[in-house]
């Protein structure tokens, strides 16, 4: 804020700032109050006095309209979710198939629908949470490569093993898929611990 | 561009296919908008690359009225049915169907992607 | 939902460990992941739409374009701020460019023939104070945009100078700049039925 800026010829309130009868820029004398800084010179001037009651009267407006429009947990969000999931089903996001069954018989299911199934079934394991999915077609087999985030006091080995199996399976039973290889990645540690505990992540 | 502007066969003939895929046991439905893209896909020159296709079902136009060499089918299907069983079955309900269509005719190259899963 | 929130993060847009897993994943595709970003974030981003455009029609327009918006250009967000932060900054700029594309409001004349107000009894006081409440939700028609844009997000929503440049992508110095603006044109406004 440049407070000590010259006017302009012929300056005038419109301008950048706006000097008070005292000869104190306005903006200065409202940044003191902002600042909560007492000078002596406001004790004694009636026109630096009037102005913080301005602004102290705009803020008394201020905090009514705050709370006018505070809640927010009245809100039923559901209505514009679905509006918005509406069209974003319409959206054509630019998608990359897989091969299904064997890669002489042109089948093929998009990258975005396997990755779905095979998170769904990466955290049938208790505790898991599945992130990144990313399924690429690997000379007519499949490559997957999933991020989990674990419950900090597992075996991450043998979760990790599991939750592999659980993907190998969903990749065959729902899809029909071929997998050549099942990728998993335990990018954090997540507290299970009770609400409300702080814990570490990672 | 004539060359690529379908005719009025061909376009029976996608809806067609469509209906056949639809009757799938599995298929939720064809790829949303169908019948709203179909007709804008049909009513320009086919610019389409690669396997995404707007329409539910694609075909490259061939000539006189004939299946053309490739179809291509997105559907959704439903989850409790094996994906590629699915796959498989729209696969042979639509070479059934241009079989008996054209019967005698060129071979038909059928690609079914799954676009989506409900 | 498991993860420990970060007790130092404001409550609009702190970042939570839930957040980053359905941001990942929404970025893949994952509408269902995205319908709960939608769901978690849009109250508090209605409301602050709402106090930018000042009715609730509006702001539900400008959020849910951007949430389309957000679902877009969700490939290119790397996770440098917080999904919250990030949409905060795509619905003020909606915003914007919505009170942008209004038409101007003349100024007020100056007070002139208004009485000034009485300190009476206790329930003129009150309807006092919420005819305030009322007179400043129309004044803020005057503002400009930008004004508007950063009154609202530095007085109304509270936010650091620094957070309202970078939301709004101005300097502080113009953020600062635009504040005083505001709140003059906004007490001469008040000041007008005193």
């Amino acid at each position: 804020m440049t407070t000590h800026t010259d006017p302009p010829e012929g300056a005038h309130a419109d301008g950048d700032d706006e000097r008070l009868p005292c000869g104190r820029p306005l903006s200065q004398v409202w940044d003191d109050r902002e600042r909560r800084t007492d000078t002596p010179h406001l004790a004694g001037c009636p026109h630096c006095q009037g102005a913080v009651r301005d602004l102290e009267q705009l803020e008394t407006a201020v905090r009514g309209l705050r709370e006018e429009t505070r809640e927010t947990s009245a809100y039923d969000a559901e209505p514009l979710t679905r509006r918005v999931m509406d069209l974003v089903r319409l959206e054509l996001r630019p998608g990359c198939p897989v091969p299904l069954g064997d890669p002489a018989e042109d089948l093929w299911i998009m990258e975005t629908v396997a990755a779905r199934a095979l998170r769904s079934a990466a955290e049938t394991v208790e505790g898991v949470r599945a992130g990144s999915c990313r399924v690429v077609d690997a000379a007519g087999a499949v490559a997957v490569r999933l991020d989990i985030h674990a419950p900090a006091n597992a075996g991450l080995r043998q979760l990790a093993e599991r939750v592999r199996q659980r993907v190998r399976e969903a990749a065959d039973r729902e899809l029909g898929m071929v997998t050549a290889s099942v990728d998993i990645r335990v990018t954090d540690l997540v507290d299970t611990r009770a609400e409300g505990r702080e814990g570490d992540t990672a | 561009m004539t060359a690529h502007t379908p005719s009025a066969a061909q376009a029976g003939l996608v809806e067609d296919v469509a209906r056949v895929v639809e009757g799938v046991p599995g298929v939720a439905f064809l790829k949303p908008g169908l019948a709203a893209r179909l007709r804008s896909a049909l009513s320009r020159p086919d610019a389409g690359t690669g396997r995404a296709s707007i329409a539910g079902v694609r075909l490259t136009p061939g000539p006189d009225g004939t299946a053309g060499r490739h179809v291509d089918v997105q559907v959704v299907v439903v989850r409790g049915v094996r994906a590629v069983d699915v796959a498989r079955a729209v696969r042979s309900a639509v070479e059934e169907h241009l079989a008996v269509r054209f019967p005698g005719g060129p071979g038909c190259r059928v690609t079914v992607t799954i676009s989506g899963r409900v | 939902m498991a993860g420990a929130r970060r007790p130092t993060a404001p409550p609009d847009t702190g970042e939570d460990t839930g957040d980053t897993l359905l941001v990942v994943r929404a970025a893949e595709g994952d509408e269902d992941a995205f319908a709960a970003l939608v769901r978690a974030h849009a109250p508090a981003l209605i409301r602050l739409a709402t106090r930018l455009l000042g009715t609730p029609a509006e702001a539900e327009d400008a959020v849910q374009e951007a949430f389309l918006s957000a679902w877009r250009r969700l490939p290119e967000f790397h996770g440098q701020a917080s999904f919250g932060t990030w949409m905060y900054r795509i619905v003020t700029n909606r915003c914007l460019n919505v009170l942008r594309a209004r038409r101007p409001v003349a100024p007020l004349e100056s007070a002139g023939e208004v009485p000034a107000a009485e300190h009476t009894t206790s329930p003129a006081r009150i309807t006092e104070a919420r005819d305030a409440v009322r007179e400043l939700r129309e004044a803020l028609d005057l503002l400009s945009a930008e004004q508007r844009a950063c009154w609202v997000l530095r007085e109304l929503d509270g936010r650091s100078y620094e957070f309202v440049a970078d939301a709004v992508g101005i300097s502080q110095d113009a953020v600062r700049a635009r504040v005083f603006r505001a709140r003059r044109c906004l007490t001469r406004a008040l000041g007008a039925w005193r």
